[in-house]
Parts: structure tokens; C-alpha cells; sequence
């Protein structure tokens, strides 16, 4: 379940990613070299990178590869530290349930319903929004998912020492 | 906004990043815990829904997936490899040659790239087995690695100043840009120096000195990647395109490179694509959840509670200045840099303006600020990358990075106080 959905999300990265470079590099090119600046490209590629920016955080949290510190998990002993990612993980859930699920879910709703559309493609608001509630159920599954992997496995077991991992902190700039 | 909810706002945050709640989370949640205060629940979370969506709807922001993607493509490219090449033909006979090395190409690197981090990584894995090859310690070698990858920040195109650009509410980029050449270079050659003395004490081997033709010869080959500086800057600076479609041009132009070298296959794409995807999303979740703290704050008029405290503390422009360098650098031992600048620039920004500051001016104080920042523990990202490359541990790494901390504060002092250092060529080039 878990690698199907990964592989879905992941491939719809890519395309996104893809076309947000195509419609720009699409607006560089006819602005400079076909002199006739195209109108759409400019919103596309805003609502894009809104889609890529939410959609790759909730992907990233399932690899639990945002930047946190770790100083205190990774100095407590196991089964503590499996009582705290677990805690970790319930209040993750709770905000995006609330703000992601619920606020978003309200946004998407109130934008449809007063048909509220974009300035330049005039497609509805909230297929824009929309990606608010997406990305939030999908953290929330892939937390629950964790907290589940977490119950099974011994507390021995729990990785928490990875503060120096480099791969936690490609998130930097 | 009253003390309860400042207490609710600030213990919330700590709170929550000491147990390791991740740090985007950390600001949402302190953030709506705050707002919960002044809004009915179901309208908080509607409006904070809205703010996380609404401030990634920026032409501007989409410059930063565009230059890490360039980057990634000049990691992958073997672009990286060819600077590094032209660096040790350029100043590797100097004492201590490898760090000087290290210096200049994180300077090159750092600079198309726009991001510390990737700089970071990118050039220690190459140099660092080097430098030790040749007989540095690892320490020595982490420690030039860290501090001198800040400079990608600092040397234009750079992430953070266009970060910088949207929090300050539209300073001009062309005019950040270019104010950060000199401070940048700046910093790069007091690294060297330091770099240098220490190589001399500590009897490091120097280089053989290079003949002419090798440098020619590795110049011609690092040109094509050193033109893309003079595109990309260039076209900003004299205003013939902006910045996000000067980072497009730069991934057409490195993609077009890597093809040409032959380093990257088409199959290879949706990695590389991956890889931008990655960094951009985490970094745009901190951007969206770290505006949401900001306009909390905004919201309960907060910056001017602050700015007239700091005001009222002193009407002087050394004094306030030294004092908000001295929060800053408090600040950027905790906090990683993105987060601050997008939460302390509308907060200083007008008590700064009010004394008479010039934005771009105060851009880069800032930056350089925060970049010492990202190099101190407890918490500094290029720090745990850096001792994360090159194998060794913190405590180890401390010591080695302590003069060149006293060299990045007083570039600091000097750029603080000097302000035709930033501002000089931005006059020139008549950017305002």
C-alpha cells in the first residue's frame, strides 16, 4: 500500500516539477524570442509550485526528511525515544488534520461553492486549494503508517540517532 | 497581542523544536495555537490553511526550485569537478593550498548554485579525502568547508536574498544581488588568510605552483560554467529578465552542459528532478508555515511593539544596530536560516528604515549575520552537513572553526558599519 502510493506520488512529482520548468522556460522563450509574451504561463507556474511545494512536503514526511532536532531524541533511551516519535508523530497529525484536512477542506468547499475563479485561466479557486486536503491526508496516512511500524517494532530497534545524517538537511538552503 | 499569547507563541515554538517536532510543523503549530486567541476555531483554521497556500503564490519564490535544480544538474554534470579544477590551478601553490582551493570553489560552486547546503556537500565529498591525502586533519579540512560555504549565500544568484527580497516586501533582487559581490569576496579572502597563517604554523604542504598553460587550459574548461554567472547576473542586473526566468535560463543552459560533457543521459532525469523536488518542497513548507508565523505576528501588531522598545532603548544606528547583530546572532543559534529571515526582517526592517538604513544594506548584515548562524551548534545546518561529510563529529570540528568564527564577525562589524561595501556597486549600477 504504502510503496504504491510512494510510486503514484512520486511520479506525479516528476511531471509536476517538469512541467513548472517547461511553462517558464515557455515564458522566458516567448517573451524574448517570439516577442509575443505568452498570459497563462505566469499563473500556471504559480499554482505549479503551490502543488509541488505541498504534494513534496507530505511525500517527505513519509521519509521523515524535514529538517527537526534531534538532540533530545537521540539522548534518551530506546523505549523512551519510541514514546516521543510516536508523540511526534500524533501532533503532526493533529495539525494537519486541522489545518490541512479540516481548514483547507472548508476553503475547497467555500471557493466551489461561490465559484470563485482565477484571474487569468479562469479555472475554479479550489481545484488550486484542493492539493491543501490532498497533502494532508496523505501525511496523515503515512504517520499513522509510522506510528504502526513503530508499535511493532522492538524499541531496541528504533532508530533515533541520525542528527548528523546529511540527508537530513537537503531541505536546507 | 497580549503576554499570554507572546508566552503561548514563543514557549510553544521552543517547546516543540526541543522535542523534535520537525520545524515547519513547529511554526504552524505555534502559529495557530496564537491565532486561536483572536479567531473562532473553524475560522483559524480556514485563514491559516489560506495563508500556508497563499504565500507560495509568488513569481519570485519560484526562482529557488529553478537554481537548485541548476545546481543538481551541475553536481550530476560534472560541472563541479571543473571548477574545482580551475580553483587548484588559481590558487593551490598558495600555503595551505587544498583550503584555498576549497575557498574558491565553494566560491564558484556556492555562487551558481545559490545554496550553502548544496555547496557544502558537493565540494567537501570531492576535497575533503583529498586534504586528507595530503595531510591536513579532518577537522581542519570540515571547518574551511562550513565556514566557506556560507559564501553561497552571500555571492549572487543566492536562495536566501530572494527569500530576503519577498520578506522586506519587494526589495529589488538586481540590487541584492550585486551588494553581496564585495561583502562575499569579502569573506572569502579573510578565510583564505585566516586559511593561511594557520597553514604556515601548522606546517600543511603547499602545492606545486602551476605553469601558465594548465591554468589557461582549465579556465577554457571551467568557462562555459563560469559564462552561466555572467548570463544569469548580467541579464539580472541590467534588468533584461528577472530572477525566476535568469534560474530558468540557468537550468536550460546546465542541463544543455551536463548533455554536452556527456554526464547525464536522459534516463537520468526524473532523479535529478526528484532531487530539486525534495529540497524545494521542505524548503517551501518552512517559507509557507514560517509567513504564517510572521503575519501572526503582524496581526497582533507585535513588530510595532518592538520596533518602538528598541526605539525607545536608543535612537543611535550603531547602537540599535549592534543590538539587533547581537539578537540575530542569539537568534541564529536556534534557527535555521530561511525561518529567521522570513520571521525577524518585518520585525527590525522598519526600526532599521526609521534610522535612515537602506533595505539592501540591511539585507546583507542580515545574511552575513545568520550564516555565522548556520555554522554554531546546537542547531546549524551547514555545521552538521559539513561534520557530516567529512566523517568526524562536532566537538572535534569546534575548535578548528573558532578563528574562523572570529573572522566572519569581523567581516560582520566591518560590513555592518561600512556601508558603501554593500552599497557601492549597487550605486553604480544605479539600482537605487
Amino acid at each position: 500500500m504504502r510503496k504504491l502510493i510512494d510510486s503514484i506520488t512520486r511520479n506525479l512529482l516528476v511531471f509536476l516539477m517538469g512541467m513548472l520548468v517547461i511553462v517558464v522556460v515557455w515564458q522566458v522563450f516567448s517573451r524574448y524570442i517570439l516577442n509575443a509574451p505568452s498570459t497563462f504561463t505566469d499563473e500556471l507556474a504559480r499554482f505549479l509550485l503551490i502543488w509541488v511545494s505541498l504534494l513534496g512536503a507530505a511525500f517527505y514526511s513519509g521519509k521523515n526528511l524535514h529538517i527537526a532536532i534531534n538532540v533530545l531524541p537521540s539522548r534518551l533511551s530506546p523505549p523512551n525515544r519510541k514514546k516521543l516519535n510516536i508523540l511526534i508523530h500524533l501532533i503532526v497529525i493533529s495539525f494537519v488534520l486541522f489545518v490541512f484536512v479540516i481548514g483547507g477542506g472548508m476553503l475547497v468547499y467555500y471557493t466551489y461553492t461561490y465559484l470563485q475563479l482565477t484571474p487569468t485561466l479562469q479555472i475554479p479557486m479550489a481545484f488550486i486549494y484542493a492539493i491543501g486536503p490532498i497533502s494532508g491526508l496523505l501525511i496523515i496516512f503515512y504517520k499513522i503508517a509510522d506510528i504502526a511500524d513503530l508499535l511493532r517494532t522492538d524499541p531496541e530497534q528504533v532508530d533515533g540517532d541520525n542528527q548528523f545524517e546529511q540527508e537530513n538537511f537537503t531541505g536546507s538552503i | 497581542m497580549g503576554l499570554t499569547e507572546i508566552l503561548v507563541l514563543v514557549l510553544s515554538f521552543l517547546i516543540l523544536l526541543a522535542i523534535g517536532v520537525p520545524v515547519a510543523w513547529t511554526l504552524g503549530i505555534a502559529s495557530l495555537l496564537t491565532i486561536l486567541f483572536s479567531l473562532e476555531s473553524m475560522t483559524a483554521f480556514m485563514t491559516m490553511a489560506q495563508q500556508v497556500m497563499t504565500s507560495l503564490d509568488s513569481f519570485t519564490l519560484l526562482a529557488i526550485p529553478f537554481f537548485i535544480l541548476a545546481g543538481q544538474l551541475m553536481n550530476k554534470g560534472g560541472i563541479a569537478t571543473r571548477l574545482i579544477d580551475f580553483a587548484k590551478n588559481l590558487v593551490g601553490s598558495l600555503p595551505g593550498g587544498l583550503a584555498h582551493i576549497n575557498v574558491v570553489a565553494a566560491m564558484l560552486f556556492g555562487a551558481i548554485a545559490g545554496s550553502s547546503v548544496a555547496a557544502a556537500s558537493a565540494i567537501g565529498s570531492i576535497l575533503g579525502p583529498r586534504m586528507e591525502k595530503e595531510g591536513y586533519t579532518k577537522e581542519f579540512g570540515a571547518a574551511i568547508n562550513i565556514s566557506s560555504s556560507t559564501m553561497g549565500l552571500i555571492i549572487p544568484p543566492s536562495n536566501i536574498l530572494i527569500v530576503y527580497s519577498l520578506a522586506s516586501g519587494g526589495t529589488s533582487i538586481a540590487a541584492l544581488f550585486i551588494a553581496g559581490y564585495i561583502p562575499g569576496i569579502l569573506t572569502g579572502l579573510i578565510l583564505m588568510g585566516v586559511a593561511a597563517v594557520w597553514a604556515i604554523r601548522k606546517d600543511f604542504p603547499v602545492g606545486e605552483r602551476t605553469a601558465l598553460k594548465p591554468l589557461i587550459k582549465s579556465f577554457l574548461k571551467a568557462l562555459p560554467s563560469l559564462l552561466l554567472l555572467v548570463i544569469v547576473i548580467g541579464g539580472i542586473v541590467i534588468g533584461i529578465f528577472t530572477a525566476t526566468e535568469a534560474a530558468a535560463i540557468a537550468v536550460v543552459y546546465t542541463l544543455g552542459l551536463a548533455f554536452f560533457y556527456k554526464e547525464i543521459r536522459f534516463k537520468d532525469l526524473p532523479k535529478v528532478m526528484m532531487g530539486s523536488v525534495q529540497t524545494t518542497s521542505i524548503v517551501m513548507i518552512l517559507i509557507a508555515t514560517s509567513i504564517s508565523m510572521s503575519w501572526v505576528m503582524s496581526f497582533g501588531h507585535l513588530p510595532q511593539y518592538i520596533s518602538e522598545t528598541l526605539l525607545a532603548l536608543s535612537d543611535n544606528k550603531i547602537v540599535i544596530l549592534l543590538i539587533i547583530n547581537l539578537i540575530l546572532l542569539f537568534v541564529g543559534m536556534f534557527m535555521d536560516i530561511t525561518p529567521a529571515v522570513l520571521i525577524f526582517t518585518p520585525i527590525f526592517l522598519p526600526v532599521v528604515v526609521e534610522l535612515g538604513i537602506d533595505p539592501v544594506h540591511f539585507g546583507i548584515i542580515m545574511i552575513m549575520n545568520l550564516c555565522i548562524g548556520i555554522c554554531t551548534p546546537p542547531v546549524g545546518t551547514l555545521l552538521f552537513v559539513g561534520v557530516s561529510v567529512a566523517g568526524t563529529t562536532i566537538e572535534k570540528v569546534i575548535k578548528p572553526l573558532l578563528p574562523l568564527f572570529i573572522a566572519m564577525l569581523l567581516t560582520l562589524i566591518l560590513v555592518t558599519f561600512w556601508e558603501d561595501l554593500s552599497l557601492a556597486l549597487p550605486r553604480l549600477f544605479d539600482l537605487m
